[in-house]
């Protein structure tokens, strides 16, 4: 896509003023204080919108505006902007005029309307960005380029090189992770669920009536080895034993936490006492040690780890709720675009009426009529046909005319209600934002889901810690993960890890708090032991010695011979087993296709990071002159350079030249690895000034050859390249610090490069 | 039986620079060291996916 004109109406020094551009290489050439920044500034102002509008607002004028006309394959964007109201107004148009789509409405600089939020996935659709940040990071370089730091940049830019939708991925994966977490609360990829879900109730089910005895004497009669309900119930008692064992653990460390909280907070309270019913639990009795001295290199250790990991060092207790409120919106979201697609498709289906075909018939039947009126023979037959076939004509197409009218009613009543749904959804998404940045937490969808890994990263870092410290200092509290573990607490309880790790005034309120939680998983452990006990008496119940299998079912096993018993055998797989076995088998597959599309989404990824690093890697060489020609993005997206063919140097240890030249090599090769028809214009506002005479002229050259397949926009007051220019017939649009002249079209098309000569 | 892997389509799809593309390459890639059980699960997992790109395209046309 090209940038065709930029249309200033009242725009900093410009008034009524349309500067044009060409395909290729475009050089905006003045002096100071000419206007160029203010030009090269007026495509981000204009499609993101600015808070910066005093340096463009015209002086003693209450009005600035700018337009922006877009060229690209088949069609044309025109976006215009009041800067002072943020009103804006974009329309895409194909060859032949026809608006595709349009918008028209308020989209501010940071807003977070729901017409803000139309009007950027619009631009998303047409140009692939809707940042500014991301904007200035790969189509614009100005005195201050802007690095590609910083993890939400780093995302947005990842999904640009690989010229995905990725947010489209994520939102597949979103609905298979929440069709499997609908099924099972197990989760392979982190911690389980807290609420059990359907297969954990079947199960549940099953196991009660395993208790019955009916269904395993029928399967032992069939094999004496096992069945499957017997090889789920060793399963089960060895999955609740492994959970028990580590949770009696888990406990000592809770009481030992306890006490350590209750020393530190110097308070002289009943000592805590488990409940009775833990008895059973086995706890040993735990020996307290004193408290030491709490060993800050640790706790220093976890809190770069925690800023390295790019997590603040308390979260807000808030945050889970706030994640899966956003989730759960994200869900609904997607869930409401197959609709949307569906109700699209059936709107394209309804058929046109061809009033073209029908008003060139009627002309015919009049011409007919004319001239069977003129005509001595057969007139009356005639001139009866055509009026009949008139006729017909005429009240087919009306019954068409007001079917299809019909269909469209149907289709925008279905679209109102569709829409309006969509507003609820968006209108808690925009108090869910609200929320978030009361909370300080971005508010972003692509930002949450972030976050979410980054709280699990969270949760690792600290059980690290804890285990850390547990094995070197007993008595260190580590008990607290006791806590955290505790399904019903597990969450608002790390902030409580948090805020005894790097503060230490605790309230008595948290430790009654902790103490009530302990008790809680107390009572938990000890229904998980006596379910084990049940599960156990189970599992002997049924399996008893082929005599006492005989003796249980005489009838079956000795009178009605091998077929009854098989039926028997059938019948007993009652429909719970069916349906448990039917969850498994989907579960499984769910999660094979979970995992199979992050790591195809992740290795898709990785190769065009591969081809970029390749590309900007030798556009890097060519302006350094064969110097350096290997670079490396790392995942957060922050180059590096090979220096001496060995090691890897981050690129702020270089000097600022090879910044920008780097940066320079980077978008240049961004704009040739993304090629989906929506790149923007490459816009370089005075990039090489820190380049010395040989860099800047290898660059020139490659600069040159960049544009060739798009277009780079060029602003520079350096009258060298007004020269070079001229030789090699770029297009100049000159400024000269009173007016601009930009009329590329009033002296045929060398008229930019003129005033050079 | 008629396998999904194998096919024309999925030979197709394969030869595809996208992310559907990786995916059935890792898929293929996959089933050529997997005994059947395994192959069938592929084979499902495959097939689920392939669906809901299929939803995720028509909602972008």
């Amino acid at each position: 896509m090209i940038l065709r004109s930029i249309e200033l109406e009242s725009f900093g020094r410009f008034r009524g003023q349309t500067v044009e551009f060409r395909r290729g290489l475009n050089l905006v050439i003045g002096p100071n204080e000419a206007g160029k920044s203010t030009i090269a500034e007026a495509v981000p102002a204009v499609l993101f919108g600015t808070d910066r509008l005093e340096r463009f607002k015209p002086w003693g004028r209450n009005v600035c505006s700018a337009s922006l006309f877009f060229e690209g394959r088949g069609h044309t964007v025109e976006v215009k902007r009041n800067l002072l109201t943020d009103d804006v107004e974009l329309v895409e148009k194909d060859d032949l005029y026809h608006v595709r789509s349009q918008f028209s409405g308020k989209a501010p600089f940071r807003g977070r309307s729901a017409s803000c939020r139309e009007y950027r996935e619009l631009l998303e659709k047409l140009i692939g960005v809707a940042d500014e940040r991301l904007f200035r990071a790969t189509y614009f370089f100005g005195h201050h380029p802007q690095s590609w730091s910083g993890d939400e940049l780093a995302l947005k830019l990842r999904t640009l090189v690989s010229g995905t939708a990725e947010a489209d991925y994520a939102e597949i994966l979103d609905t298979l992770l929440e069709e499997h977490f609908q099924l099972t609360r197990s989760s392979p990829w982190g911690r389980d669920k807290q609420r059990d879900r359907e297969y954990e109730t079947v199960c549940q089910q099953l196991s009660e009536q395993g208790d019955e005895g009916a269904v395993p004497v029928f399967v032992e009669i069939d094999n004496p080895a096992r069945d499957d309900s017997q090889v789920a119930l060793d399963e089960e008692i060895s999955a609740l034993t492994g959970e028990l064992e580590f949770e009696r653990q888990e406990y000592e460390k809770g009481q030992r936490y306890i006490e350590r909280f209750r020393q530190q907070a110097d308070i002289n309270e009943e000592k805590f006492e488990p409940p009775a019913k833990v008895e059973s639990v086995k706890v040993e009795p735990v020996k307290v040690e004193p408290v030491k001295e709490e060993r800050p290199g640790t706790k220093k250790t976890l809190a770069e780890k925690l800023t390295a990991a790019g997590l603040p060092p308390s979260l807000t207790p808030q945050l889970p709720e706030v994640l899966s409120a956003a989730a759960e919106i994200r869900q609904e979201l997607a869930a409401l675009q197959q609709p949307f697609s569906i109700l699209h498709g059936r709107e394209k289906k309804i058929p046109q009426i061809p009033w073209m075909v029908i008003g060139c018939l009627l002309v015919l039947f009049v011409t007919l009529s004319a001239v069977a009126f003129w005509q001595p023979f057969f007139k009356t037959p005639l001139l009866t046909v055509v009026g009949v076939c008139s006729v017909a004509l005429l009240a087919w197409a009306s019954w068409r005319q007001i079917n299809r009218n019909k269909m469209l009613e149907q289709c925008r009543k279905e679209r109102g209600l569709l829409e309006q749904k969509k507003g609820v959804a968006q209108q808690r998404q925009a108090e869910l934002s609200e929320r978030c940045d009361a909370l300080g937490l971005p508010s972003s969808a692509v930002d949450l889901v972030r976050l979410q890994k980054l709280v699990m990263t969270h949760r690792t870092l600290l059980d690290q810690y804890w285990s850390a410290t547990d094995s070197d200092d007993p008595g260190d509290g580590t008990g607290a993960e006791v806590v955290d573990r505790e399904p019903s607490s597990r969450d608002a309880t790390e902030s409580v890890v948090e805020k005894d790790l790097l503060k230490d005034d605790e309230a008595p309120e948290e430790l009654r708090q902790l103490e009530a939680r302990l008790a809680d998983f107390a009572a938990n452990l000890q229904e998980k032991e006596t379910r084990l006990q049940l599960l156990q008496a189970q599992l002997k119940s049924s399996m008893p010695s082929p005599g006492a299998a005989a003796e249980a079912a005489p009838g079956v096993a000795s009178q009605q011979g091998p077929l009854v018993q098989e039926i028997s055998v059938k019948s007993a797989i009652s429909p719970l087993q069916k349906r448990k076995n039917d969850l498994e088998d989907r579960i499984v597959v769910l999660r094979k296709s979970i995992n199979l599309l992050a790591d195809a989404v992740d290795e898709f990824s990785r190769s065009h990071l591969v081809t970029l690093n390749a590309e900007a890697g030798k556009m890097f060489g060519k302006i350094t002159g064969g110097r350096y020609t290997e670079i490396k993005l790392d995942e957060n997206m922050a180059p590096s350079i090979q220096v001496d063919g060995r090691r890897w140097t981050p690129v702020d240890h270089f000097s600022r030249g090879t910044v920008d030249a780097i940066y320079l090599a980077l978008r240049m090769a961004l704009a040739k690895v993304r090629d989906d028809g929506r790149s923007l214009p490459l816009m370089f506002d005075d990039p090489f000034v820190h380049l010395d005479q040989k860099r800047l002229a290898k660059t020139l050259n490659l600069v040159d050859l960049a544009s060739a397949d798009g277009q780079l926009i060029l602003f520079s007051h350096n009258l060298d390249l007004g020269k070079r220019a001229a030789r090699e017939r770029w297009h100049v649009v000159p400024l000269d610090g009173d007016a601009v002249n930009t009329t590329p079209d009033e002296g045929g098309e060398h008229a930019g490069q003129l005033h050079l000569l | 039986m008629t396998r999904l892997l194998g096919s024309a389509h999925i030979e197709t799809l394969a030869r595809e620079e996208s992310v559907r593309g990786v995916l059935v390459r890792t898929v293929i890639k996959q089933s050529e060291f997997a005994d059947e059980q395994e192959l069938q699960l592929l084979e499902d997992a495959l097939q689920l996916l392939l669906k809901r790109f299929q939803a995720m395209d028509g909602e972008a046309s």
